[in-house]
């Protein structure tokens, strides 16, 4: 998909071609991605230029996908993938927010206003907005046990808008359990010690929580077992192969045999370094029916491996470097990073150590661990694009319990936020305002609708229908949001329908910080550079 | 047998590497032709080194380059980026699992395979028919020749995939999406470094590479190639500080390289310092990642000594990457050489070395100089007693900015000759090659310290999807012709069907030019008091001591190399 909206090689345009220009690239790259939002969006399936495919209802994903051009578009969509990247969703939001702050400043601009005026209501009405929202929150009490259920309902409202819903529902429960799984009481949760894993298979679109660890690799050795119980893990990163070279030139050493004797002295280095790793296996695993694995970050030669194997070890070499730090969260022990540390200590425990294959695809499991703090999602799906999309789902829904614990707050989502907004802006703050800076407080007020209107629009509702009756009960003091199949006003606390606290933040105040960027162009402002993290 | 994986950064990179894995290609199937010139049978190239065996889930064997490409989204022309094997099943619009609501879909303008590409296409249609019909008749009959094929890649040439015969494994090509730049804005190191956000990329590059390195039972090596003319060599750096620290013990041989004309930037003083500065930060950023580092691209090479018996057009990367991967590949033949069966003959080749045992020759002796210059004879003359086209002559620098004629007696160098040919058009025994140069030596005036020399039978062979590049004194065998050099006709795949070549890399002086410029640039443009690209480098992220840093570095580079002053004064 491309996005040319304008030549974007006009070099300086006049002050007000040029805020047209910017006006109509934010309105063409809302019309992109307003299909997206909601449960009743439209998935789109991008077919590339050879034949690839990506499939995507989020709009980070899409955006990225995208082609884009023109300078501007470009400007609002490094701030869609910053909303993506500091909270982990709302991404189509602020794109159709800021198209519509944009949309509405466009009415006002025609009748000769100054973009001025609109960008300092903007200021006065995100500040109200902000004040607004920390009344409005649902707050969440986490301490050491979280409310679970409310947690399933977050995980569940976003998981329904990228997945259908059975699907959905059945990964709420997962990714809930994952989080949970790594949360460690007065620390940052830290998403990475949760893997996310796939396997490609045929027929099956199904996934599961692995306690413990998923590796995509497996033993490079014949003769180690392929599946084990009872095994302690050894997780470590230290160098097990041979790595000097050896040159035929004859040039850096003086005779062949002093070379000889070089090669060999290295060769033994690492075989004692492999000897002290079978020396812990033996005391350890004395007498007891348990096994031994070594999970090395660093490689390991074939010699080694043969002295590894001939002891009865299982070894894989080459791990992520991330593992290193989940399998010890999983697992227990610690990593190791020179064979002079080893100690039983270090070790940790795994009841089931098992590998499988998939064409040249090798999978290593480490599961039935003791009071793990690190877990592995694992997808199967039938091709590449289902894949992906399924992770990104995931990602999402991860980053949404995350962000609840974190923000220990809720807020009410199917556009009730929206609608109470721009009711207590227009209702009680734009009276507060002097003179026509009213009317940006306005602009901004109705541009927050954009989210209930464009829900409906999704949902083949009517939006006037929609909007009327859903600002009539807000005015009649009632909180509610749209019913997507009918249209109807619902509770959205009834219904479990809760959206971040800090999502809508960031989309409060980065949509106006644009928008008046936008507004306030004097010349074409080329490809945003320093754009990517705006606050 | 020692591994070698590949990475290729950027857009030159990624042409200069195309032709790198079509020799290889080419090479694999002229091995196995029953018909072909033995001297490409004789099995002395272990093809292992570069490539993997792999399964498809079809349980196809497949074998495929160890190969990370990275390059801009879109890059990739008609290839899919899971490469050609490895096919997942045609994909249909209604088979969206995950949703239940409504799907759009939007159809990129569909590239169309040109002709060579279409015509490999219908090859392994033909193929994959004749094997189901179990050896019935050849399918149908091509409406087009060869020469057809050439023409069209002369004229059409847009991607990288264009020319490209190879099959690539699905974990090999890499699209770095959300950019949204062309390429022609992603010029400089600053831009590079702020779209391209190692967090949101990083983790899937490292475990592409991961993919390569995990089944390696014993690594030499990193071939690394990249497009250092613009944002990519951020990217690369990037990658490299990350790699580095994953694979600490394994060496990373760099070439940076870059088309021709990418020096040559507009002409305002203002973006001669840009320019500038970007080259001084793009080396030293890359250098400080690598063992050895190989600046590699002519601003001009079309005129340039290096293409004497070539006819290059300048404005194609097709046709001067097709150099660049042609010297590549010369010099990667001694880090595969080694019998692959003990029963062939052990004479067709000498001078075995691997990765490692290259950049400790070049860099790790005396002095440390880790910037090497590459030299090339393409292709390389005859090698007759008299030498009225001597083969050292011919060798001739594809870095730019060296010095000429520079006597260093410190100089090392790391020659390869392949398929050379001796007087009266016979190809010279490996022996005759070892015996001709050592002469050459002796009667040269200018001696490095200390050459390594490596030699093999085997020529390059020229793929079809070769440029037309070659002038007309080439003849069919590489062999140049005695007659008239004219400008009348290129010669390309057709006529020529291998070639000799000899490629050096030499660690020498003659580079000064090329690091003082650096140098002398950082510091005036950029650290010195009131540098104009001071606010330049400072929003490309650089702060005032890594700058200081990056000086200090260059400053070894150079004092290395530099003669010892006669007179130190102060
Ligand atoms: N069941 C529901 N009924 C009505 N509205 C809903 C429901 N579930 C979610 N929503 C609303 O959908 C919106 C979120 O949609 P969506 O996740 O598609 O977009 P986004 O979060 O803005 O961007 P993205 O997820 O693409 O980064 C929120 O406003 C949310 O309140
Ligand atoms: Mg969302």
């Amino acid at each position: 998909m491309s996005l040319r909206v304008l030549n974007p090689n006009a070099e300086v345009l006049n002050k007000s071609a040029a805020l047209h220009m910017n006006i109509n690239a934010a309105k063409g790259l809302q019309d992109v991605l307003k299909t997206n939002l909601g449960p009743k969006g439209t998935i789109k399936m991008l077919v590339g230029g050879a034949g690839d495919i990506k499939l995507t209802k989020d709009g980070n994903t899409l955006l990225k996908e995208m082609q884009i051009q023109n300078p501007t578009a470009v400007m609002i969509a490094r701030t869609a993938v910053a909303q993506d990247d500091i909270s982990g969703d709302g991404t189509t939001s602020t794109v159709i927010f800021i198209g519509e702050l944009m949309k509405q400043s466009e009415r006002y601009i025609d009748e000769g206003m100054h973009p001025r005026v609109l960008v300092d209501g903007f200021e006065i009405a995100k500040r109200a907005t902000l004040q607004f929202l920390e009344k409005f929150k649902t707050p969440v009490v986490m301490g050491d046990e979280p409310d679970k259920e409310i947690l399933r309902m977050v995980a569940r409202t976003t998981l329904r808008t990228k997945l259908y819903e059975a699907l959905a529902d059945q990964l709420t429960d997962i990714v809930v359990n994952s989080v949970l799984c790594i949360r460690k009481p007065e620390e940052s949760i830290d998403l990475f010690m949760v893997e996310i894993m796939h396997m490609r298979h045929k027929f099956d679109v199904d996934t599961r929580l692995v306690e413990g660890l998923v590796l995509d690799h497996g033993s490079r050795h014949p003769d180690m077992k392929r599946r084990a119980e009872n095994c302690y893990i050894l997780t470590c990163n230290v160098s097990l192969e041979y790595d000097k070279s050896e040159i035929n030139a004859g040039f850096f050493y003086s005779n062949a045999e002093q070379r000889e004797a070089m090669v060999a002295a290295e060769r033994r280095q690492v075989d004692e370094k492999v000897k002290k790793i079978i020396e812990l296996k033996n005391k350890v695993c004395s007498g007891e029916d348990s096994n031994f694995v070594v999970i090395n970050q660093k490689g390991i030669d074939p010699p080694s491996l043969d002295l590894l194997a001939r002891a009865g070890i299982i070894a894989l070499r080459r791990a992520k470097r991330r593992n290193m730090e989940r399998l010890v969260l999983a697992c227990g022990g610690e990593a190791v990073n020179s064979v002079d540390d080893l100690t039983p200590e270090c070790l940790g425990w795994a009841g089931l150590v098992y590998e499988h294959v998939l064409g040249e695809e090798k999978y290593t499991f480490v599961e039935n661990v003791k009071n793990p703090h690190s877990c592995t999602i694992l997808i199967k799906g039938p091709n590449d694009h289902t894949i992906a999309q399924i992770k990104d789902a995931i990602r999402d829904g991860l980053r949404a319990v995350k962000n609840t614990i974190e923000d220990e707050s809720v807020v009410l989502g199917a556009g009730a936020f929206e609608v109470a907004a721009r009711q207590y802006l227009v209702n009680e703050v734009k009276k507060t305002v002097q003179g026509r800076t009213q009317l940006g407080v306005e602009a901004f007020a109705d541009a927050l609708l954009v989210v209930p209107k464009t829900l409906a629009d999704n949902s083949g509702l009517d939006t006037q229908d929609v909007l009327i009756a859903l600002t009539g009960e807000h005015d009649r003091g009632n909180v509610v949001g749209l019913n997507q199949h009918t249209g109807e006003p619902i509770d959205p606390q009834m219904e479990g329908i809760f959206d971040n606290y800090s999502v809508k933040r960031q989309i409060i105040n980065s949509g106006p910080v644009i928008a008046s960027q936008l507004l306030l162009v004097d010349e074409v402002i080329r490809a945003g550079r320093n754009m990517r993290k705006p606050t | 047998m020692k591994e070698i994986v590949t990475i290729q950064v950027g857009d030159y990179a990624n042409f200069i590497g195309s032709h790198f894995w079509n020799f290889q290609d080419e090479l694999m199937g002229l091995a196995s032709d029953p018909h072909g010139d033995p001297v490409f049978n004789s099995q002395d190239l272990n093809m292992d080194v570069l490539y993997r065996t792999g399964e498809t889930q079809q349980g196809i064997l497949s074998y495929t380059p160890r190969l990370v490409s990275i390059n801009m989204k879109g890059s990739l022309g008609s290839m899919s980026s899971h490469g050609t094997l490895y096919n997942n099943d045609a994909p249909i619009a209604s088979d969206v699992v995950t949703w239940a609501g409504q799907v759009s879909t939007h159809v990129s303008e569909h590239h169309k395979r040109n002709l060579f590409l279409q015509s490999l296409y219908e090859e392994d249609q033909n193929l994959n028919m004749a094997n189901e019909a179990n050896g019935g008749s050849t399918g149908s009959q091509r409406e087009y020749q060869d020469k057809d094929i050439v023409d069209s890649l002369e004229n059409g040439v847009q991607f990288w995939t264009d020319y490209s015969k190879v099959h690539y494994h699905p974990q090999s090509l890499y699209e770095l999406s959300g950019v949204w730049m062309d390429l022609e804005e992603f010029d400089n190191y600053g831009i590079g470094r702020d779209s391209f956000a190692w967090t949101s990329h990083g983790e899937e590059i490292s475990d592409r590479l991961r993919f390569f390195v995990e089944e390696c039972d014993h690594m030499q090596g990193i071939q690394f190639i990249v497009d250092d003319s613009g944002g990519f060599s951020a990217v690369a750096a990037e990658f490299l500080e990350n790699l580095v620290d994953d694979y600490t013990n394994t060496p990373v041989m760099l070439y940076a390289t870059r088309g021709p004309g990418s020096n040559a930037r507009l002409q305002s003083k203002k973006h001669t310092i840009f320019g500038d500065l970007h080259d001084a930060i793009s080396f030293a950023r890359l250098s400080s990642y690598s063992k050895l580092i190989v600046p590699i691209g002519l601003p001009i090479l079309s005129t340039s000594k290096a293409s004497k018996f070539l006819r290059i057009n300048d404005e194609k990367p097709y046709h001067s990457s097709a150099v660049y991967g042609s010297a590549l590949h010369s010099i990667s033949l001694p880090f595969r050489m080694g019998p692959v069966r003990p029963t062939s003959n052990a004479c067709s080749f000498s001078g075995a070395v691997d990765v490692n045992g290259v950049i400790e020759m070049l860099s790790g002796q005396g002095r440390q100089n880790m910037v090497s210059i590459l030299d090339v004879a393409m292709p390389a003359p005859t090698l007759t007693g008299d030498n009225e086209q001597s083969l050292l002559e011919n060798l001739q620098p594809l870095t730019p900015q060296i010095e000429e004629d520079v006597e260093d007696l410190q100089a090392v160098e790391y020659l390869t000759v392949h398929g050379a040919l001796a007087s009266a058009g016979h190809r010279a025994s490996v022996s005759e090659v070892k015996d001709m140069i050592h002469a050459a030596f002796e009667r040269s005036n200018m001696r490095p310290m200390f050459c390594h020399l490596s030699a093999t039978l085997c020529p390059l062979p020229i793929p079809l999807p070769f440029p037309s590049i070659f002038g007309n004194l080439v003849g069919q065998r590489g062999e140049l012709i005695n007659g008239q050099l004219t400008d009348a006709s290129r010669k390309g795949s057709l006529d020529v069907h291998s070639i000799p070549m000899a490629a050096r890399l030499r660690s020498n002086s003659a580079i000064l030019p090329f690091l003082e410029t650096r140098l002398r640039n950082l510091h005036q443009f950029g650290i010195e008091r009131g540098a104009l690209g001071a606010p330049l480098l400072s929003s490309w992220g650089f702060g005032k001591e890594e700058l200081v840093e990056m000086e200090e570095m260059l400053s070894k580079m150079v004092i290395a190399l530099s003669p010892p002053q006669l007179s130190d004064s102060d």
